[in-house]
This record gives C-alpha cells, sequence and structure tokens, in this order.
C-alpha cells in the first residue's frame, strides 16, 4: 500500500499507454496464440480447437521451410551489408567538416519513405526492359564491347526480379539502401559518446586512425552494435513489404519470406489457424537468434 | 479504481464497435450498400447505371462501394464474418464456391423460380457457374473470357491479310504458327529478337485455356485431386513450351513487361481478357482488333470468369426485395455495362444490333460457348497459385516438367485434404 501511495501520480500518468499497449499489443499476441491452437476458417462459425497439430503442419510444411531459408539467406545478406554500411557512414559523419547535416538528412530519408513508395520506385529501377540500371548497364556493355569484343560481351542486362537467382539479391540490396540510414543514426549517436580524451590519448600514443577505431571505438561501441544487430535480425526476419509488391514471392518462390507466407496463409486461403501458427514459429526462432546474439557479443560487466 | 476504470474503458470499446442497427425503410425509401472491385472505367460505367437506376426508382436508393480488387476479398470475408457486409455485391464465379459453401450468401432458388421463361435468357455455362452442390447462389452479370487481340498494323506489313487487305487473324495451329513465324523478327539488325509473334501474359489465364482445349485441367472431374501430372496436361504443356523453344515465336514469360509489349507493338498477338480493352484503347498509336482464340489443341475452349451477383445470407425482406429488383436491373443493363469491356450473358442482348456493333466484344462473344471456368472448388483460389508457379517453372525451364508438376500436384493434393 505504501509503494501505491508513493506511486500513485506515476501510475496514473502511466494508465493510458498500459491500456493502449494490453488492448493492442498484448492482448492480440495471445490472441494470436489461442487461435494458433484452432482451425479457423474465417467464414466458419466457430474455430475447432486442434491443439499443437497447426504446429506439426508448420513443421512439416515444405513451403515454410522454403520461405525460412529464403528468409535467413535474406537476412545474411542484409544484417551484415547493412550494418557495414551503416557503421562506414556514421564514422564518416562524425568528422568534423561542414554539409554533415545534409548528408545525415540524405542518408534518413529513405527510412522516413513509406515501404510502399520504396518498392514502386526501385520495381522502376530494376525493370528489365524499361530501368534504369539496365539502360546504364545496356550503355556500358555496350561501349565495352566496342573496345574489346573479345573480352566483354554485350549483353549486360540483368534479370533482376524475374530471375530465380538474382530476385532476392535485388530485394536485398533495395533494403540496405532503404535501413542503411536508421542504424547511421544510432551508430552515431554511440560514436559520440566515446570519450575523446581516450581517443586522444591513444593518438599521442602513436595509434593509426584505424589502430584508434580499432582499439578504442569499436570495444566501446559495442552496447550499441549488439543493439543494431538484435534490431536488425528481428527486422529483417520480418522482411514482407518489399517481396509483397515487388515479387509477390515468386519467381518460383524465390523470394517468399515468413511473413508474406504467414500473409497468403491468412488472408487469401483464410486459414487463420495455420496463419498464427507460422507466425509463432517465427517468433521463436527469431527469440533463439536474439539471445544467441546477446550470449556472444554482450559486454562483460 | 484501478480495474473499475479498466471495465469503464472495455465497455466503452465494446459499446463502440457494435453498429446501430440499420433501419430498413426510411419514409418509403430502402437504401442498400453495393459493393464491387471496379475501379477502372468499369466503375464509371457502373456508376452512371447505379445512378440510372436511383432515378428511375423512387423506393429504392443504391449506395455503391468501390474497393480495389486486391483488398476486395478481405474486406467482403471479413465484413461477412463479423458485420457490416454490404447487400449486394460481386464475387467473381470463381470464388463462389467458399462462400456459398459456407453460407455466408443467400440461396436464390425461389427468387429465380418467380423468374419464370425469363431465366432460359441466361446463357448455359454463365448460369451454370451461378450454382453450388445444385442451388443457386448468384445472378451472372457478365462474362469475360480471354481472346486474341492482334496488332493489325504488324499483321497487315507481315502479309498477312484477307482478300480485302483487312489483317487476318489465324484459327488454327497451324496458322497461329506461320502467323507468328512471320510476325518474330529482328528489325533493327542487332541479332536480338526484338518483335515477338506472341508473348504470355498472366499465366492463369494462357495455361487454363491451353490445358482446356487438351480436355485436361488443374483438378480432377470431382475436384478431389490434382490433376496437371495428366497426359494431357502434358499435351498442353508440351504446345506451351514449345512455342518458346521450337518455334520460336514467344519468348519465355517476361511478367508485366510482357502486357506492355503489346500495347507499345513489339508483340503481334496476346490471349488476354476482355477487361483489358480500355488498357488498349488508351494506347495512342495502336491499332489492334480481336478475335476468338485460336484452336491449338483437340477442341475449342477459353478460360473465362464472370462477375456474379450475390446477397449476404442475412437479409431483412425488405433489403432483399430491394437487392433483387437492382440485381435484375443490373443484368437487364448489362448492354451498357458491356460497352466497357465485358461479355453480356443474356441472349437477348447479345442479339441486338448494338452489342453487335461492339467490335472486340463482339468477336469474343463467340466463345460464350465454349467458356471454360475454373474449377468449382472452395479451394480454388487457394490452389491456384501452386497452378501457377508449374507453370512458371516449366516455361522459363527452371526444373524439369515432370518434377514441376509432380510437386505442384501434392501441395494441391495437401490443400485439397484439408478442406
Amino acid at each position: 500500500m505504501k509503494i501505491w501511495n508513493r506511486n500513485k501520480y506515476a501510475a496514473l500518468f502511466l494508465l493510458p499507454y498500459t491500456v493502449l499497449f494490453l488492448t493492442f499489443v498484448v492482448s492480440p499476441i495471445i490472441y494470436g496464440f489461442v487461435i494458433s491452437l484452432h482451425k479457423w476458417y474465417i467464414l466458419a462459425p466457430h474455430p475447432t480447437y486442434v491443439g499443437i497439430a497447426n504446429y506439426a503442419a508448420v513443421l512439416k510444411d515444405d513451403l515454410f521451410r522454403i520461405a525460412f531459408m529464403r528468409t535467413a539467406f535474406f537476412v545474411i545478406m542484409v544484417v551484415p551489408a547493412g550494418n557495414a554500411l551503416s557503421l562506414l557512414l556514421a564514422v564518416g559523419l562524425n568528422q568534423d567538416y561542414k554539409g554533415t547535416t545534409f548528408y545525415k538528412v540524405a542518408y534518413y530519408l529513405p527510412v522516413l519513405t513509406s515501404v510502399s513508395v520504396v518498392a514502386i520506385l526501385w520495381r522502376w529501377l530494376y525493370s528489365t526492359e524499361f530501368g534504369l540500371l539496365n539502360y546504364y548497364l545496356t550503355k556500358i556493355g555496350f561501349a565495352l564491347h566496342t573496345m574489346a569484343p573479345a573480352i566483354f560481351s554485350g549483353n549486360w542486362t540483368v534479370n533482376w526480379l524475374s530471375s530465380t537467382k538474382t530476385a532476392m539479391p535485388s530485394i536485398a540490396l533495395l533494403s540496405v539502401w532503404w535501413g542503411a540510414g536508421g542504424n547511421m543514426l544510432i551508430y552515431l549517436a554511440g560514436l559520440k559518446n566515446v570519450p575523446k580524451e581516450l581517443l586522444e590519448a591513444a593518438e599521442i600514443d602513436g595509434c593509426t586512425p584505424f589502430q584508434r577505431f580499432w582499439a578504442v571505438t569499436w570495444p566501446l561501441l559495442k552496447p550499441t552494435t549488439l543493439f543494431c544487430l538484435v534490431m536488425s535480425v528481428i527486422g529483417s526476419f520480418q522482411v514482407f513489404g518489399q517481396t509483397y509488391i515487388l515479387t509477390g514471392g515468386g519467381p518460383y518462390y524465390s523470394t517468399l519470406t515468413v511473413i508474406l507466407y504467414m500473409f497468403q496463409q491468412g488472408f487469401s486461403q483464410y486459414q487463420m489457424g495455420y496463419a498464427s501458427a507460422v507466425g509463432y514459429v517465427l517468433f521463436a526462432a527469431v527469440l533463439v537468434f536474439t539471445i544467441l546474439q546477446f550470449k556472444m557479443l554482450s559486454v562483460k560487466k | 479504481m484501478l480495474a473499475a476504470l479498466l471495465l469503464a474503458l472495455t465497455a466503452i470499446l465494446v459499446s463502440g464497435c457494435g453498429k446501430p442497427r440499420p433501419v430498413d425503410t426510411v419514409n418509403g425509401v430502402t437504401t442498400i450498400e453495393f459493393w464491387n472491385g471496379f475501379t477502372g472505367p468499369d466503375g464509371k460505367t457502373m456508376e452512371k447505371i447505379v445512378r440510372q437506376f436511383n432515378a428511375e426508382h423512387k423506393d429504392i436508393r443504391v449506395r455503391m462501394q468501390i474497393i480495389p480488387w486486391n483488398t476486395y476479398y478481405d474486406k467482403v470475408t471479413l465484413s461477412l464474418a463479423f458485420g457490416g457486409a454490404p447487400d449486394v455485391f460481386i464475387l467473381h464465379a470463381s470464388r463462389l464456391p467458399e462462400y456459398a459453401d459456407a453460407e455466408a450468401i443467400l440461396r436464390l432458388d425461389d427468387k429465380v423460380a418467380a423468374l419464370g421463361n425469363k431465366v432460359n435468357d441466361w446463357t448455359p455455362r454463365a448460369w451454370a457457374a451461378a450454382h453450388w452442390k445444385g442451388r443457386q447462389y448468384a445472378i451472372p452479370l457478365d462474362c469475360h473470357p480471354i481472346g486474341m487481340y492482334y496488332n493489325t498494323d504488324l499483321f497487315k506489313k507481315a502479309g498477312i491479310v484477307d482478300a480485302n487487305g483487312n489483317a487476318k487473324p489465324p484459327t488454327t495451329l497451324a496458322e497461329f504458327l506461320a502467323d507468328g513465324k512471320k510476325l518474330t523478327k529482328d528489325t533493327d539488325g542487332d541479332g536480338r529478337i526484338d518483335q515477338w509473334g506472341y508473348i504470355y501474359t498472366w499465366l492463369r489465364t494462357n495455361a487454363h485455356t491451353f490445358l482446356a482445349q487438351y480436355d485436361a485441367s488443374w483438378l480432377s472431374k470431382d475436384t478431389r485431386h490434382a490433376a496437371i501430372d495428366s497426359p494431357e496436361a502434358s499435351q498442353a504443356f508440351g504446345l506451351m513450351t514449345d512455342l518458346i523453344n521450337k518455334y520460336k515465336i514467344c519468348p519465355k514469360p517476361e511478367g508485366q513487361d510482357a502486357w506492355n509489349g503489346f500495347r507499345i507493338g513489339k508483340v503481334a498477338m496476346v490471349l488476354e481478357g476482355i477487361y483489358m480493352l480500355s488498357s488498349l484503347e488508351e494506347q495512342k498509336g495502336l491499332n489492334f482488333a480481336g478475335a476468338p482464340c485460336p484452336v491449338f489443341g483437340k477442341r475449342a475452349a477459353v478460360w473465362g470468369d464472370s462477375h456474379m451477383m450475390v446477397m449476404p445470407k442475412k437479409l431483412s425482406a425488405a433489403r432483399q426485395k430491394a437487392a433483387w429488383e437492382f440485381m435484375n436491373y443490373l443484368s437487364d443493363h448489362s448492354l451498357e455495362w458491356s460497352k466497357g469491356g465485358q461479355v453480356p450473358v443474356r441472349k437477348s442482348i447479345l442479339a441486338t444490333p448494338e452489342f453487335r456493333e461492339l467490335p472486340v466484344q463482339y468477336q469474343f462473344s463467340k466463345e460464350l460457348p465454349y467458356v471454360v471456368y475454373l474449377p468449382q472448388s472452395t479451394a480454388t483460389n487457394q490452389v491456384m497459385p501452386f497452378c501457377e508457379a508449374a507453370v512458371e517453372a516449366i516455361l522459363n525451364d527452371l526444373m524439369p516438367e515432370k518434377e514441376a508438376v509432380a510437386e505442384a500436384n501434392r501441395r494441391i493434393d495437401n490443400v485439397l485434404k484439408r478442406q
């Protein structure tokens, strides 16, 4: 009671958020789990309880496995490349010269842009016949071909989104571009927290800029790196909008991601129980990866 | 106190969710909601017909809501499951079994029986597609088959003309191959073919047409098993790949670029839906015409679907009456509707001189006697992606045909098992 008396005003201020959080975050999470234990075709009047049958079916479903592997492939491409790029940009923008604000805004703008806008823009860039990328590739290819026909073939066009081999890497490329600015800001904040005197001391001791980064900045940046990696792994496992808009999972399931598969099960096949089970299996997988990352990267106090 | 507050909040939330019970008739006027997905020029046509209906009926007011097709079925399904459903709405014939089987839409047998002889005015295949397990659930508004669009300029340039010098579309496989050969060219001499005789646009409709012409289908006749590994289907897939690899009159599937290829005059022939007509009419400098799909296989057959007019199961008598009146009105006025790129399914309308003056619609209407709908099953919408993926894999040489159809068959059977 004493605690209550002391904190009642705090509780009052927290109440609106708590109510919304319980209503719109926690209860759907619980409800989703309950649904995953049912077979529920949405037009059927009542869901029927099936226990863990949906989970068993998900683990046996080869399309789910394909979707999971394609998603993992996406994560492997996007997380290291995206974080390396973000860190590089952050280090670059952490120097003292004019115009850094302009670049910060420029790199951050894509993050603010909605996925549908980004996807439609890149669809045009990637178009096989009329795309900007292939337009320049054709020009370069033709120029090189006329210079040295023996070495270069003239055809440099890439079937970006229409080949099973290049579709997922193309999606990854645009995702790296799209997301780099977000982590950049976080890395930048991390870099600002590195004490200047440590860097100066290292400089006096005769460290090269690279040694300074490796021996001072990088270890101190570890909590930031952990945060960025964890968040981008979680985010990347949930990739949806890009493939939904650009490829619809094709060609031949090569860009079918787990969330897209869940969406298709839920909203074009209306198998709500099954879709929820897919969601929960992904949740479990991401949880495992997150714990692993914490174990491997966390700083010992 | 906290608990009380929470309780109050929940009460507000819950009470806020319930819609006020709609009143059927106000001052002698029954207002009904009509949902469809006609976002293109067809929506404008429909709006015009609805306005006309409202002007002619003092006791009924129709309020139309257009929802893009890609989210349309989600909205319809959720509204049927959780409330807020419209009073009349459109379903594609291929989706009808899902809603009929779940008893989410109203049986119309009694109402149809009261129509008397008028029922014989509908074309038989569209009429049959309005049924599920022997019961009638819908009134067909139209039929939209695919047919052949051809570029008349390219035909004339290649010398494929009749006695009057008009472009002459192929009607048989032999003619199709011969014309295709003449129309496939490297026009700028850089060693790369840049004008194609034919191109696959939507794999679903194109492959369905080839299959149907060889008496094959995606599912067995009783729709309980996958059947795309049948010998007949193999013949159809064989011809489809031959057009690319053996006869070389068609490139590999190019997705969205394919249709643009025809629009900008780089492709001479496509098999596309009558609903694409307005997209061609908008294209400046394109001279085209329509013709029935050639016979490639054993018999004439072509993919088609219909917009079906249905009512939800839970509907008051007054609203049912108004909705029924409106559905009949739309059908009676489907000549107007067909002008936006549809084929009517009323024999009396098909016979009018006014309809016969619509060049492409009239040509495509010749396909009505042999139009083949997708298999009638509650799982059709779920299994078609597997079918299309198999066709995509076969035509792109991603894997041997045997493997592709076996994989698709297995996935389809999995879905059918849980129906």
